[in-house]
């Protein structure tokens, strides 16, 4: 029977596919770039990492519902700029998601060059056999800098072609990713410790002509280092200790989100949840099983200790390069099981198709603010002109030429600049803590806008599904937040760098945050002031007009 | 100096309706101009279930009225996303299932009946007030609402007209676009366009100090990238591919004539101001469903846009 009558009437589309949607969440937590990255610097904690995987997923979840929910209410309306100015005003919501989506993403961006190097350039260097190039190209300073300009220079290069290109290389690079993941897991799940073993004494040579013994020298190393974190186990406590470092890596099933598509019934708010949680959950079980394949050839325990013999060094604890002298890359490990070198190359390829059909998307987000901020007339309005081929110039301006200047201090590690690393998460997460609150409230302060949505009728216990949703996942970022600040379990005595390196006691880490709000209110009340002076009340224009 | 309030594609929305009624004092505008795409896009059919009972399904959720109060407040629901309630019984909805036709009647009756009330409101909230009111139905209006709004005593239709809004600029309208998907009801092709807006443009003055509110927005401005669908009618790759839809007749249009603003609409979610040249063109973009108006205040001076900005009421 029918329950609705439609028209001819533009924009009367069918539904997206789900699978579509899973692969955008998908590839946003990317196991292979941030995962495997952020797993590698994870060396030093207590809490066993499959637990940590579980716990965090679980938690992330009432993040997808929470982004769901307000994209089911305002759909298609820019994201968390949008929901927080329009749930709070103007003020807070300006200089959370300016900073979270904009002036944070510079800081992404020496991270993805990192990344760039270390997962496609320097075992690609070594697998065609160019020894000295790929050691250079791992190294400190000048090589990182030049990986965060060729980073900038891909962006660049994907916000030329525009969406409708690089949404085709992004599936084209899941399809070729998840081949190549497949193949490693196979590799990992086949393969033998003694295998491995001599697969990486005869392999690593050939790369990067390290010396014999390199295995168990990187083993000593990375024990000396205090490589210590396990596989499984841990008390609770322990491993919720993990969580602030893991959600570099899981903390962004939501990044693509607000392009889902229109929502216009309960099916499509599933379909947008779907998409995210199933991502979240295929990445997290995949995480797992990566996790069981390096145990059962390349052994736990010697990951973790070739991880922390390379992050001791990278991190310049301390100033002797390790026995091998590269970022650890499991995948790279994985080929080493192989002697044959075409098929090393194949598979190296295929993974390095995880970053190209991920990093495009590093200012995509940003690029979406700046116009939106442009357009209530609190950024100029050049900010938001295109060029004659439809290109964003300036606003690609303000990202990129920042973006070089923060490269360069964290890649030569001025200010402190290396150490502030998991300060792009928190950026993030403080904006995002935003948009919780503005979750949890809305159905209280927008009665008529959330009764109008298709989750008007979602409620737990009589409360809204989406203010559930939000006190959870505000609780977990709270946590977060707190863990982040005060570090409190390791930084007791006021020492060392703590668990996370980003404590009010690091003033770099404190210095670059107070510095990015302090730029985004400047922004915000200079602009108010100088639209006042214009005859324009910033207040009025995004409030809400009386209906009688 | 001129202000100008401009908003569009309210589709429906009795909210919208009147907060766009009431933007003219809210903002300080002396002119206000409603683009194209007035009408709904659905009816929502109220099931009645016997006694005071109603079985109603809005946006794939399910509601049991049990009473005239909930009743009245599910229709204020239904109204103020833009669609139609249409209280009906289950053998009137067997029957529906059966004969289209009848469907399409219903359709037009409630779109002409909702249009007829926005009028009399209109007249009835303006009156005594100066504040002028323009219109021009877009591409998803049937023609009989010229008719409707034509009738009206404090909305003036402007479609395919040459008005004066100050005695330094004057506004070319028109609703109609470049082919849909949809095959709507005023949609044209590009060399169509192109004859439809030069007849219009060699009626004015000073093109250059003109307005252009033409509900279409311009090729490959930014403001009229929408998902690509398939043939199917489906976003590819989850919406995350946009395509320009927007009219090369007008870009043309534009680029020749330079106006000093072009008013546009159409893509909801096109919502931003971007410069051709010259002229400053405008999609505010519409958040209809949400019972949101997003509008633009554009103060006009002799010779140029003085100041603008994207409202969000």
């Amino acid at each position: 029977m029918s329950n609705l009558f439609v028209r001819k009437a533009t924009g009367m589309v069918r539904s997206w596919s789900v699978f579509d949607a899973f692969i955008y969440a998908f590839f946003s937590i990317n196991l292979v770039t941030l995962g495997f990255y952020s797993f590698s610097q994870m060396y030093y904690f207590s809490g066993g990492m499959i637990p940590a995987l579980i716990i965090s997923a679980a938690f992330i979840i009432f993040e997808v519902i929470v982004y769901a929910s307000l994209i089911a209410v305002m759909p298609r309306s820019g994201g968390d700029y949008v929901w927080q100015t329009r749930i709070f005003g103007g003020g807070i919501g300006f200089i959370l998601a300016i900073t979270g989506w904009w002036f944070t993403l510079w800081l992404w961006t020496p991270i993805y060059g990192d990344m760039l190097r270390q997962i496609v350039l320097t075992p690609l260097l070594g697998a065609f056999g160019l020894q000295q190039a790929a050691v250079w190209i791992a190294g400190q300073g000048t090589p990182l800098f030049v990986c965060s300009l060729l980073t900038l220079l891909f962006v660049a290069l994907v916000i030329f072609l525009g969406m409708k290109t690089y949404a085709r290389i992004q599936k084209y690079s899941f399809y070729a990713g998840m081949l190549g993941l497949l193949i490693v897991i196979v590799l990992l799940f086949t393969g033998s410790p003694d295998q491995f073993r001599a697969g990486m004494e005869a392999n690593s040579a050939a790369y990067f002509g390290t010396q014999a013994g390199v295995h168990d020298a990187t083993a000593e190393a990375g024990a000396a280092a205090g490589a210590s974190t396990p596989l499984t186990g841990g008390s609770f406590l322990l491993i919720m200790l993990t969580l602030p470092y893991l959600v570099f890596f899981n903390l962004w099933p939501n990044w693509g989100a607000t392009l889902y598509g229109e929502v216009r019934g309960a099916s499509d708010y599933k379909r947008n949840f779907s998409g995210m949680a199933w991502a979240l959950i295929a990445t997290t079980l995949l995480g797992i099983l990566f996790f069981l394949g390096v145990n059962r050839t390349i052994g736990w325990d010697f990951y973790v200790q070739a991880n922390a013999a390379w992050w001791n060094y990278a991190w310049g604890y301390t100033t002797e390069v390790p026995p091998l002298p590269v970022w650890p890359n499991p995948a790279m490990l994985a080929v080493f099981l192989t002697n044959n070198r075409l098929i090393q190359i194949v598979v190296l390829l295929l993974m390095s198709t995880w970053w190209f059909g991920w990093a495009g998307t590093l200012f995509l987000s940003s690029t979406r603010v700046i116009f939106a901020a442009a357009f209530d007339r609190l950024l100029p309005e050049s900010a938001a002109e295109l060029n004659k081929n439809g290109t964003p110039v300036n606003a690609m301006l303000y990202m990129v030429l920042p973006a070089i200047l923060i490269s360069a201090l964290y890649a030569y590690n001025m200010l402190g600049f290396r150490t502030i690393t998991l300060a792009a998460t928190q950026g993030i997460a403080i904006m995002y803590f935003g948009t919780a609150i503005a979750a949890i409230v809305l159905p209280y302060t927008k009665k008529e806008l959330y009764n109008a949505s298709p989750i008007a009728q979602m409620k737990v216990a009589g409360i809204p599904l989406i203010t559930v949703a939000g006190v959870i996942f505000a609780g977990f970022l709270g946590f977060l937040l707190v863990e982040w600040m005060f570090d409190p379990w390791l930084n007791t005595g006021g020492e060392g760098a703590g668990l996370y390196g980003i404590s009010f006691k690091n003033i770099y880490s404190i210095g670059f945050l107070v510095l990015c709000y302090a730029v985004a209110a400047t922004i915000y009340y200079g602009f108010k002031a100088r639209r006042r002076s214009e005859g324009i009340d910033m207040n009025k224009v995004q409030a809400e007009i009386p209906v009688e | 100096m001129t202000s100008l309030f401009f908003a569009t594609d309210i589709h429906g929305s009795d909210i919208c309706w009147s907060k766009f009624l009431n933007a003219g004092k809210f903002y300080g505008a002396d002119v206000l101009i409603l683009g194209g795409d007035m009408t709904g896009k659905a009816v929502v059919p109220f099931i009645h279930q016997g006694g005071k009972n109603y079985q109603v399904t809005l946006l794939e959720q399910e509601f049991y009225i049990t009473s005239d109060e909930e009743l009245q407040d599910m229709i204020k629901r239904v109204r103020s996303r833009g669609y139609y309630p249409y209280l009906t019984n289950p053998d009137e909805i067997r029957e529906l299932d059966q004969k289209p036709e009848r469907v399409s009647q219903i359709f037009r009756d409630e779109v002409l009946k909702v249009v007829q009330q926005w009028m009399d409101l209109a007249d009835k909230k303006l009156d005594g007030s100066d504040m002028k009111v323009y219109c021009s139905p877009g591409n998803d209006d049937m023609d009989e609402v010229d008719e409707i709004v034509r009738a009206s005593r404090r909305v003036l239709l402007v479609e395919g007209q040459v008005t004066p809004l100050d005695p330094n600029h004057e506004m070319i309208a028109s609703g109609w676009s470049n082919r849909t998907p949809w095959n709507t009801e005023r949609e044209e092709d590009e060399d169509q366009l192109k004859v439809r807006y030069e007849a219009m443009i060699s009626r004015l003055k000073d093109p250059r100090n003109a307005v252009f509110n033409i509900h279409v927005p311009p090729y490959k401005s930014g403001l009229d990238d929408a998902p690509e669908l398939d043939k199917d009618l489906r976003p590819v790759l989850a919406g995350n591919s946009m395509i320009p839809v927007g009219s090369k007749a007008l870009r043309a249009a534009i680029e020749k004539n330079q106006p000093l603003l072009g008013l546009h609409g159409h893509i909801h979610e096109g919502r931003g101001a971007i410069r051709i040249g010259k002229t400053l063109c405008i999609n505010p973009g519409s958040m209809y469903e949400q019972g949101t108006l997003l509008g633009t205040i554009v103060k006009l001076g002799k010779d140029k846009v003085e100041n603008y900005v994207l409202t969000s009421g």
